[in-house]
């Protein structure tokens, strides 16, 4: 009889007594007492369901639960020795055989049934993890009959007929500040290697639009984690906040990419321009072209229960991005490093929990001169918007109740005479500049609504605070940083809100209080819409 | 309280090269016309931009003098009632006739000489020697692009184009030469606009230009134009600013707040100057935009409890986790 592993990319219906391969006739025997034992007890843990008469699956029930449960007992009990023979791949037209078979590995190397059918599993799922099969199985089959306690490993994969999909949807990334619009076209195995080539067009909220196309490589010369590259061109416009645009064509790397830790490698070609020609001195003195080429580390813990409701659990994630890698002295120089520290508390009643949170960031050149130069203005960290602090992390960005770059540095735009007025009315805004050091607080009760309806559909109810501060350290500015300064200027906001999630984004309606704003901040006491992608 | 009054000016120009205090010959002329009036300034270089049509620019406290709007920075200076040394000249026609000439012909021979016909060795070291080899490389490559547009010069017409291009310049200095016989400057025998256009130019040709240059002989073809050119060059740029005047901001309304088009350089689009709101457009709008959202919040609120669950179907490959626990 043939033992199998078998996953596929639909939802399949799982036999709870697991007797799906009770009717396979066995095609080889006479190896061992053993071996039949063997199979049936993978059965049970196999998770694929093949096409049989409903009737014969029934009458095979009551012989094979008997059967699991002895096979439970000597699994648990006795190690079962054998050896891998041979590794056989079906199925693979396109698809190259190193791909496949550089995941077998462990299976070639096991020695005992437990570890053959462990080794099994995680191969499976990183197999269904490249994206490149509609659906794996992974067969045992006892070996040849002059060699006993040895298997074969038949490995049968089905290759996605359709190669091209495409996709739109609302998402957030990581490194990007709001939710954005996308819709990508994904071409899957062009080369065999399990390379997933995809174009992409993003629309984001706070007007920026990219256009990107990019590859991932599943296994790039032996390394375990998958390399992926991307080509993007991106435009931003943040003329009514700071007077530039800015545009990037750059060349994005990851180099790692596990569940703790992060590296990228950015080569960006950012040109910085003023097309309505009212931007701030400090402003003006950025405008330009400049090639950043930058090292981006980040290690995550994230062990919360949930990314949207958080009810227990802490996260800590710590990036630094080291830029100026190139030898060339003119490329952009900095160090970056942010901090954020969350953690949830239950409280016990109304699945209520208490959420903490702290975000820092700090940005300084380096290189000749450092000391007294500026940061490079979209590097810096700037405060604002109304995405939820308990969803968002990355880094100190946001700040209930205040506008999208509403705190911080700000100075005065160029003049512009109004010569319609009889007098000499002044006409000039100010353009937000940023700061190099920037930390973020909040707290944040939520609760359930009393309502069944609401705690059904997901609606639930929040109090929060929070606090923040921006400050500038270049140019000199750090010989006149003063810790209590920055302490007493710290801007803060409290209220409380309904979180209603939907199907395609989550959704807070909150009324904010502003307890404390300095003169130019664009803080505002109401109600305010927040919406963040599930 | 005026805030214009007693800050120093600062011109941001490129950076000076081949023995000139800036070496981009948009820049020249201006920094020349601020040294003719005899104004204390400071000057700041941009070294990052060289696509820019702002630049040079003019700035002082919170007002700024760009050089793509009201035909130049020398313009604006002039309308705005800063600096004018050319007051009383407008009323002599050969005066905008010369100015013109200067700033069309002999700014496109300069233009032809720099990027088409050299191996733009001057170039690259004036625009590019301070940003990252592959940006600098690209948008020279760029701007020689853009010049030939401009000119007009294709593959058909290049040699057509250089032979008008060089007689121009030569009718033009022949022209200018006439006009200044042995006087020190071109009008009333003081420092004009037209001087500081011309000195420039002059002064750009002779230094920047390399030996094998077409115009730069042309140039020395009329010894009283080089004679002119050091003479000024000593006199103005040499021998240190001596002037102690407080730069002049008479409390006269500037111009319209209107905002020039790209001119030749630059090939990215601006926007539209926006029209002023009334308050009450304001306040409408925001009550609008109020309406509306509220109207969607309600759809959606009334959706979920309908049942529809919190989101869980969209899949995003990037949040994936690898992990796999057994």
């Amino acid at each position: 009889m043939a033992l199998k592993e078998n996953q596929e990319e639909t939802p399949i219906s799982e036999n709870p007594n697991g007797d799906e391969e009770g009717g396979e006739e066995s095609q080889a025997d006479g190896v061992g007492d053993f071996e039949d034992e063997d199979e049936d007890e993978a059965e049970e843990e196999d998770e694929e369901e093949e096409a049989r008469s409903e009737k014969s699956r029934e009458s095979r029930l009551a012989e094979d639960g008997s059967k699991l449960e002895s096979m439970f007992r000597r699994l648990a009990s006795e190690k079962v020795k054998l050896r891998v023979h041979d590794v056989l791949i079906k199925g693979n037209t396109k698809t190259k055989d190193s791909l496949i078979e550089a995941e077998l590995e462990a299976i070639k190397n096991a020695t005992t049934m437990q570890e053959l059918l462990k080794a099994a599993g995680i191969a499976n799922h990183r197999f269904h993890s490249f994206g490149i099969f509609d659906s794996v199985g992974i067969t045992l089959d006892c070996g040849p009959p002059e060699l006993p306690g040895t298997v074969n490993v038949i490995v049968d994969v089905v290759e996605t007929k359709n190669p091209l999909t495409g996709d739109l949807g609302i998402f957030t990334k990581p490194e990007a500040r709001t939710w954005s619009l996308e819709g990508s076209l994904k071409l899957k195995n062009l080369f065999g290697y399990g390379d997933l080539w995809d174009g992409s067009l993003v629309y984001g909220w706070d007007q920026s639009s990219e256009i990107s196309a990019g590859v991932s490589l599943p296994r790039f010369k032996g390394m375990v984690t998958p390399m992926l590259a991307r080509v993007s061109l991106l435009s931003q416009d943040w003329l009514k906040f700071s007077s530039y645009k800015e545009r990037s064509l750059g060349l994005n790397l990851g180099l790692i990419s596990t569940k703790r830790h992060d590296l990228t490698y950015n080569l960006l070609w950012r040109t910085l321009t003023d097309p309505s020609q009212m931007s701030s001195r400090a402003v003006r003195r950025q405008l330009g072209h400049g090639l950043l080429s930058s090292l981006k580390y980040t290690f995550r813990i994230d062990n919360r229960n949930s990314v949207l409701r958080p009810t227990q659990g802490y996260a800590f994630i710590s990036t630094s991005q080291i830029g100026g890698l190139v030898p060339d002295y003119r490329s952009l120089r900095f160090l970056r490093q942010e901090i954020d520290l969350r953690c949830a508390i239950p409280l016990g009643f109304y699945r209520t929990a208490l959420n903490l949170g702290i975000s820092g960031g700090v940005i300084f050149p380096w290189g000749n001169g450092a000391l007294s130069m500026p940061s490079s203005l979209p590097e810096r960290f700037f405060l604002g918007g109304n995405s939820s602090p308990v969803c968002t992390l990355g880094g100190p960005t946001t700040l209930l109740g205040f506008k999208s770059r509403g705190l911080g540095p700000t100075e005065r735009r160029r003049l512009i005479r109004d010569k319609s007025n009889g007098e000499n009315s002044e006409t000039s805004g100010r353009d937000v500049i940023g700061g190099d050091l920037a930390v973020t607080a909040f707290a944040d009760l939520s609760f359930d609504l009393p309502l069944k309806l609401f705690r059904d559909a997901g609606i639930h109810g929040h109090v929060f605070a929070c606090a923040g501060n921006l400050t500038k350290l270049t140019e000199n500015e750090f010989r006149k940083f003063s810790f209590q300064k920055f302490l007493d200027s710290f801007r803060s906001s409290a209220g409380f809100g309904i979180i209603v999630p939907t199907k395609l984004f989550r959704m807070e309606v909150n009324y904010c209080y502003i307890l404390k704003q300095f003169e130019h901040d664009h803080g505002r006491t109401g109600v305010q819409f927040s919406f963040s992608a599930t | 309280m005026d805030e214009l009054d007693n800050q120093k000016l600062t011109l941001v120009a490129r950076k000076p090269c081949f023995g000139l205090p800036t070496a981009c010959p948009s820049c020249l002329p201006v920094y020349i016309y601020l040294r003719f009036a005899q104004v204390p300034f400071d000057l700041s270089f941009n070294l990052i931009h060289p696509d820019s049509d702002q630049i040079p620019y003019i700035e002082s406290g919170a007002y700024v003098a760009y050089n793509n709007e009201k035909g130049g920075v020398l313009e604006s200076l002039k309308e705005d009632g800063i600096i004018d040394l050319d007051s009383q000249l407008h009323a002599i026609p050969e005066w905008l006739s010369m100015k013109v000439m200067i700033s069309t012909w002999l700014e496109e021979a300069i233009m032809y000489e720099l990027w088409v016909c050299s191996d733009g060795s001057s170039a690259k070291k004036i625009y590019y020697s301070d940003l990252p080899w592959p940006i600098g490389k690209i948008l020279y490559f760029k701007q020689i692009h853009a010049v030939k547009q401009l000119l007009g010069i294709t593959k058909d017409n290049a040699e057509r184009r250089e032979e008008e291009i060089h007689r121009r310049a030569t009718i033009a200095y022949g022209a200018l030469s006439t006009r200044l016989g042995e006087q020190t400057f071109f009008f009333e025998n003081r420092p004009s606009g037209v001087d500081a256009l011309f000195l420039g130019h002059a002064l750009f040709t002779l230094q920047a230009l390399p030996d094998t240059s077409v115009l730069r002989s042309k140039l020395l073809e009329h010894s009283n134009l080089v004679q002119y050119a050091e003479k000024l060059k000593t006199e103005f740029m040499e021998a240190g600013s001596s002037s102690s005047s407080v730069p002049r901001f008479p409390a006269e309304p500037s111009s319209s707040t209107s905002r020039r088009g790209p001119s030749n350089w630059s090939s990215k689009a601006k926007s539209k100057p926006k029209r002023e709101k009334t308050e009450e457009e304001k306040t409408f709008r925001r009550r609008a935009k109020y309406f509306l959202v509220t109207q969607l919040v309600a759809v959606l609120v009334f959706l979920s409890l309908l049942g529809v669950s919190g989101g869980d179907n969209e899949v995003d490959l990037d949040d994936e986790d690898d992990d796999y626990n057994y």
